[in-house]
């Protein structure tokens, strides 16, 4: 199957865009009207933990926007399809963000629940290091002057730093134990109460749209600056 | 493929300074640890056994730029793939000589170094070990990120971002010393990658 | 006998065509010059009878086997491209010793510079040397002689007229021992050769 992108789908995505950055809106105010106003405190850890709610949808979605751009290198590579470059290429600044984010409400979280800004553990440290490898992902390309040479070289980067994260996981997690549970387990255990699910559900649906939306504008400007669409028509 | 580590050995021998430049860089971050931690024994012990892991990625990422970099730019990287059509046997041949040129020295000098930081005889040689395999990984992983970042020139910072998280397993388990079978696997997967990785990056410049 | 055979070779470097169905023969003892406006694919077109690149369509043969399928292939053409392969902080005599490994061969240097009138250069670093000096040992490749084509890319950029003559020579030679020799240029070269296209 190949999947050819032509001018309808592009005025499509145009066109589609105000009204997915409306609703990108519209969800996050209702997002963080609930998990301001409509969820009760925490019991042990207090208003601070309402930071979760955009730190865990960030997390996950940090993790996942580099899953999809190693996933779309790989079937760039076995198709040669190069509508998987051009994901791959709008997806990691976004995927960047999300990243940053999750650190940064992570230690806003920390101070006051650790005493700490920052532990040394394993999730936190592969984060961290994921946040590099999209910056390595990025700045690769933009050094490579040849932009054929260059999405392909800073592919295969991307998965070779696909295989780096679980190493980097397992061997930190060796080197350092020392962190309480992973919190999506702690999610799944029926302890959490329905209040919270909700707006932590809100925040997700809130989360993936400015993925959609800012990998949709990104995705657009990248066809663009590929010329690809003067050699479709 | 002999012809290759034989040039590659006369050359890095004509240009000679390049030996002494990573031994030197190695031996001055080291040097550098009872001044920033003071004199004391034990302290200095425990920061070696640490720090010099973190010299040995500094030295070999410095290094990363004379690999194929050279070469491509003056045009000799053509007559060598030109002459080794099957560039795995160049890869591998440059393995040996940037191990040989930059981590050997090294490796040579730890020995000394470790006495001036009152290591003693078990405790070198638990480093040596661990040193020699896990510099063979980081040389692989050298290897590819050289040869993928040829086209960007000039751009050893861009390169120290794409290396030092590859190197982060390789720093974990070397600074313990009973894990080395566990850095013994990690040079094999690394060798297996690289040695793909690195022919693929070749090629993919040579077009 | 050898013949040489590019059959509609077309080849893309990213968005644009570079080389749009091009048919040449060439036989032992003939010389092409390709000739065509910068970004034409003049240096493209070397590289893919170098078998550097090897995505294109059309098919280029040696006596009528494909170039990619002949191992023996790369050990039958010198190419001289444009970069000069020497190092510049080593002297011209360390860099004849570092190509001599390369190519397996060891030249009388000595005598072979002295023909050139190059002699007086084998102890000077190449980087105190002037572009066409530097053409010239870039040239001097040539005299390894186990080759049967010779790939020649911009060979008369930098050169005086007296070298320019010379290599003009070492050309016509090559080609009396049968050799095949393909070379780009841009200038209008003082001597008519066998073949000449434009791309």
């Amino acid at each position: 199957m190949y999947i050819k992108i032509n001018n309808n789908h592009i005025e499509l995505i145009k066109s589609a865009n105000p009204y997915l950055i409306f609703a990108t809106i519209f969800v996050f105010i209702i997002g963080l009207y609930y998990s301001l106003f409509q969820s009760p405190p925490d019991y042990i850890q207090g208003d601070s933990m309402r930071i979760m709610y955009i730190h865990v949808p960030s997390a996950w979605f940090a993790l996942m926007t580099y899953s999809i751009l190693a996933g779309s290198c790989v079937l760039w590579f076995i198709t040669r399809n190069p509508l998987f470059n051009v994901v791959a290429r709008s997806i990691a600044q976004v995927g960047m963000v999300f990243t940053l984010m999750s650190l940064i409400t992570g230690s806003i979280w920390g101070k006051p629940t650790w005493g700490v800004w920052w532990v040394w553990d394993a999730r936190l440290t592969s984060m961290l290091i994921l946040f590099f490898l999209y910056i390595a992902y990025i700045f690769l390309w933009q050094a490579i002057s040849n932009k054929e040479l260059a999405s392909k070289i800073s592919a295969a980067l991307a998965i070779i730093g696909f295989i780096n994260i679980p190493i980097i996981k397992f061997s930190v997690d060796w080197w350092n134990t020392l962190h309480q549970p992973a919190s999506i387990s702690k999610l799944s255990t029926p302890s959490i109460d329905i209040s919270m699910l909700i707006p932590l559900f809100i925040m997700t649906i809130a989360c993936f749209l400015f993925l959609v939306t800012v990998s949709l504008i990104r995705f657009r400007l990248v066809l663009i600056e590929n010329k690809m669409l003067r050699t479709i028509n | 493929m002999l012809n290759l580590i034989k040039r590659d050995l006369l050359l890095s021998f004509y240009s000679s300074a390049n030996f002494f430049f990573t031994v030197s860089f190695f031996v001055l971050i080291l040097i550098l640890i009872p001044f920033a931690f003071g004199t004391q024994s034990d302290q200095l012990k425990l920061l070696f056994k640490g720090v010099v892991w973190i010299a040995l990625a500094l030295s070999i990422i410095i290094t990363v730029d004379r690999i194929y970099n050279a070469d491509y730019e003056d045009g000799n990287l053509d007559i060598i793939m030109q002459k080794n059509k099957t560039i795995e046997y160049l890869v591998i041949s440059k393995y040996v000589t940037h191990w040989f040129i930059y981590c050997l020295p090294l490796l040579v000098i730890l020995p000394i170094l470790s006495f001036l930081f009152y290591l003693d005889y078990f405790e070198t040689i638990q480093i040596f070990i661990n040193l020699f395999i896990g510099s063979f990984g980081m040389v692989f992983i050298a290897n590819f990120v050289s040869a993928l970042t040829l086209g960007a020139k000039r751009t050893i910072f861009l390169k120290a971002i794409i290396m030092i998280p590859l190197f982060v397993p390789f720093i974990i388990f070397g600074s313990d010393a009973a894990s080395w079978p566990i850095l013994l696997g990690l040079s094999m997967l690394s060798f297996v990658i690289s040695i793909y990785v690195t022919a693929y990056g070749l090629r993919l410049y040579g077009e | 006998m050898n013949e040489l055979k590019i059959e509609d070779l077309s080849c893309k470097r990213g968005e644009s065509k570079v080389l749009n169905n091009i048919n040449i023969i060439i036989k032992s003892g003939e010389t092409l010059v390709v000739k065509g406006r910068n970004g034409s694919g003049k240096t493209t077109l070397l590289r893919i009878l170098s078998n550097f690149i090897t995505s294109y369509q059309g098919k280029v043969s040696l006596n009528d086997l494909s170039i990619l399928e002949d191992n023996l292939y790369n050990n039958k053409f010198n190419l001289i491209g444009q970069k000069n392969s020497l190092k510049d902080n080593l002297s011209i005599k360390k860099n004849l010793e570092l190509w001599d490994i390369i190519f397996n061969e060891s030249l009388d240097h000595a005598k072979l510079l002295e023909r050139d009138n190059l002699d007086h250069l084998i102890n000077r670093d190449v980087g105190s040397l002037s572009d066409g000096q530097k053409k010239c040992i870039s040239l001097h490749r040539l005299n390894y002689n186990k080759y049967e084509f010779w790939f020649l890319d911009e060979p008369f950029v930098y050169l005086d007229e007296a070298n320019t003559n010379s290599l003009i020579e070492k050309i016509n030679r090559f080609n009396e021992n049968m050799g095949i020799v393909i070379l780009t240029s841009n200038i209008n070269l003082p001597k008519k050769f066998h073949k000449e296209v434009n791309i």
